[in-house]
């Protein structure tokens, strides 16, 4: 019967589509090639950051002629998925750069190398202790942090100056800064800066100077409904008015500067960390200078030094020794620190950053005097971030993404985000 | 068949109704279930096992790093109770397969019945029409399509709108196109169909004086009728399942504003992005829920409109 077997078939066809649903995934690397050993070292940065990163890569190959080093680099938002992917299929690069957010995760997830393993290899003597501790979790080192970094409202230089509007001082509060960005979409005819609403980042700066945090002591949320309700509508309004990036535009952020409305061409200026914002020499045809981020009403300021980035080893390589020398090279050598310059931000090495201060050029200078011109002026940082503060950051973007689109009030979204929060916070 | 066959056939029948050819038939059976073991032990291994984990982790909070714990029904209450963008990613899910497979099906039989009376370059143009469903899957075509649809993008050249994928309210159409384009595989099977129609039933109503539109209402459709359903079926399923196009259409992210979040994708960003494991693992077995129910009523509704020409002869 033709037709009942077509029935059949079909029901049949139907439940096998309907066990793919659950099917999983899989993949790995191979990293063992030619009699040399491979090492996978991985990190996030604008083109710039890689082209000097494979300049001091190659000087360890020479260095080092039985240890072949594959790297590979993406902007941050890909590069955080996959090396969570990597991570959990026990598939993580023998070298990898890691994030303030991912320390804490990883290394209690056993994902990274206890370094103290490998010190023979990797030396960490000539590094603050204050700031090696960022490296610690339960006491145990686990990456160790290779720049300081802060954050830096990067502008346009040319498009600023032939404004007319007065340039951006030290301790200037967010409604002077609103007051320039209104003034320079009126004299340039586009918005003036990034809608700073969709940033973690931002919002945290406003927030310290107001004397709070965004996490507690104890990793729970350090602010309410209401303050978040008080950062959106203040953005909101900015981005109603034009002052600040439209929907369309913001959106499209993606952790690269080449995506950021400045870098388009779209804006005049970006809240971005000072080290990756040498990627905008290539694109932004005026120039870019860095100007310190706004501080609070009474000039608490809410800007902080935070290692930039770390390196970490992972803890199922093959080549435990042959990474930690990696690590050492790209952290203490003399000659990589001089192909380095401030690409991750100001060198950890104390001798190196002594050494090396006087002869920084170009954006790397530009990068040391804007951290000297903070000196002594900053708060201490925040601890690190709770785990659950990985995901958050991006939960709040697309929660913002809901007030710039208009399809949500400041306080409906931001109390969307309080719920989330709390949930990712509690698990 | 070629003519060697024949006495090769008409020499066996004799052989197979005597006694000793039922234990050649159980060996047939074992050597069957050899033939079989790499697909057995496949779907073991890779399907039933993984969907067994998948569903004890599901009870779970299991962060992919450390060990899971139980937490009863935990990930389902979330879910349904306070999540809202787990809702979201229902409603955009539903909108998106309303949508899409509609009008790849509808595209697909028009382009079928094109091809069908076509006389020359036939096998041409099914190739060429065949062509994105083989480029579709791939992330290259997903990542163009971005580009298409991009402001300053094609589409927004020609039309002037503006970059679609950044619209909340036309970014889902975008992902729904690149589905719909890659009608070819439910386009080759409709066209199988519409070649087991017997001519003699065009022409008997060719002779009843029934026009172009009232043959394909009257002959085409009801003799397609369980074709239709076939595709119906598993183009549904299939949508339901949606990841790749609104992944890279959307740069990994499901925006703007949630409008391409789709179940799969907010699955895939709750267990790998948020690294909650276990619920994703619940969200998979409600997904699987949800489409086990839509086409068990697919499956109902089939009885009022699905015509099978041996029913028809009984």
């Amino acid at each position: 019967m033709p037709g009942h077997r077509t029935k059949g078939f079909c029901a049949s066809a139907a439940a096998l589509a309907l066990c793919a649903v659950l099917a999983g995934c899989g993949g790995s690397g191979d990293t063992a090639a030619g009699g040399k050993v491979v090492l996978r070292y991985t990190w996030w940065g604008n083109p710039d950051r890689a082209a000097r990163t494979e300049q001091a890569v190659a000087l360890f190959e020479k260095q080092h002629p039985g240890v072949r080093v594959q790297t590979s680099f993406s902007g941050y938002d890909a590069y955080k998925q996959k090396l969570a992917i990597q991570a959990t299929g026990g598939d993580a690069p023998d070298v990898m750069q890691l994030d303030y957010r991912q320390i804490d995760q990883y290394a209690s997830g056993d994902v990274l190398l206890d370094l103290g393993k490998v010190k023979s290899a990797l030396r960490t003597s000539e590094i603050d202790a204050g700031l090696l501790a960022t490296g610690r979790v339960d006491g145990t080192l686990y990456a160790v942090p290779q720049g300081r970094g802060t954050e830096t409202l990067v502008y346009d230089v040319a498009t600023w100056k032939a404004s007319g509007v007065p340039l951006p001082k030290q301790g200037w509060t967010w409604s002077e800064w609103a007051d320039a960005m209104r003034a320079l979409a009126k004299k340039t005819g586009k918005p003036g800066a990034t809608d700073p609403g969709q940033s973690e980042d931002a919002f945290e700066v406003w927030l310290r100077g107001q004397g709070k945090s965004l996490y507690t002591k104890d990793g729970s949320l350090g602010f309410t409904a209401s303050d978040l309700t008080r950062w959106w509508t203040f953005a909101d309004r900015l981005r109603r008015e034009g002052t600040v990036s439209r929907a369309e535009q913001t959106t499209q952020l993606d952790g690269t500067v080449e995506n950021t409305p400045l870098g388009r061409g779209t804006a005049s200026s970006d809240f971005n960390w000072d080290a990756p914002a040498s990627g905008y020499l290539a694109i932004v045809k005026g120039g870019v200078a860095l100007a310190p981020m706004p501080s609070g009403t009474d000039g608490t300021p809410g800007q902080y030094y935070k290692p930039s980035m770390f390196l970490g080893v992972a803890a199922d390589t093959s080549h435990p020794k042959e990474s930690a020398e990696l690590v050492d090279f790209l952290l203490n050598d003399h000659r990589a620190a001089k192909i380095l310059g401030a690409t991750r931000g100001i060198p950890v090495n104390e001798t190196i950053r002594e050494q090396t201060a006087s002869q920084l050029k170009d954006f790397d200078k530009t990068v040391a005097d804007y951290q000297a011109s903070l000196e002594g002026t900053l708060k201490d940082p925040p601890q690190a971030p709770p785990s659950g503060d990985n995901a958050l950051q991006t939960t709040f973007a697309r929660d913002y993404d809901q007030v710039s689109y208009e399809r949500m009030s400041p306080r409906e979204a931001a109390e969307n985000y309080i719920t989330e929060a709390k949930a990712e916070l509690r698990s | 068949m070629t003519t060697t066959d024949i006495p090769a056939s008409t020499a066996r029948p004799p052989r197979s109704t005597s006694a000793p050819a039922r234990r050649p038939k159980r060996e047939r059976e074992g050597a069957a279930w050899v033939f079989l073991s790499p697909w057995v032990l496949g779907a073991i291994v890779l399907t039933l096992l993984p969907m067994a984990v998948s569903l004890y982790l599901s009870f779970t909070d299991y962060d992919l790093f450390n060990a899971p714990h139980w937490v009863g029904l935990r990930n389902y209450t979330q879910m349904f109770t306070e999540d809202p963008r787990y809702w979201r990613s229902v409603t955009t899910t539903l909108t998106y397969v309303v949508i899409a497979v509609p009008l790849q099906l509808a595209l697909a039989l028009g382009v079928a019945l094109a091809l069908k009376n076509m006389r020359r370059g036939k096998g041409f143009y099914r190739s060429a029409f065949y062509a994105p469903s083989l480029l579709g899957a791939s992330m290259s075509v997903a990542l163009v399509w971005r580009a298409v649809f991009n402001d300053g993008g094609t589409v927004d050249n020609l039309l002037g709108s503006g970059g679609w994928i950044n619209k909340p309210g036309w970014s889902l159409l975008a992902v729904a196109l690149l589905t719909v384009w890659q009608f070819g595989a439910p386009m080759v099977i409709f066209l199988a169909g519409l070649q087991q129609i017997p001519a003699e039933l065009y022409e008997a109503a060719a002779v009843d004086g029934a026009g172009k539109w009232r043959q394909f209402v009257s002959v085409t459709v009801p003799m397609l009728s369980p074709v239709l359903f076939f595709n119906l079926v598993l183009q549904t399923i299939q949508a339901f399942q949606v990841f790749t196009p609104a992944f890279a259409v959307s740069g990994g992210k499901g925006g703007p504003a949630d409008s391409t979040l789709v179940y799969t994708l907010y699955l895939y960003d709750r267990g790998f992005v948020a690294s909650h494991m276990g619920y994703a693992s619940a969200m998979a077995w409600v997904l699987l829920i949800i489409i086990g129910v839509v086409t068990a009523v697919l499956f109902r509704t089939s009885r009022t409109w699905v015509f099978y020409a041996s029913e028809g002869e009984r």
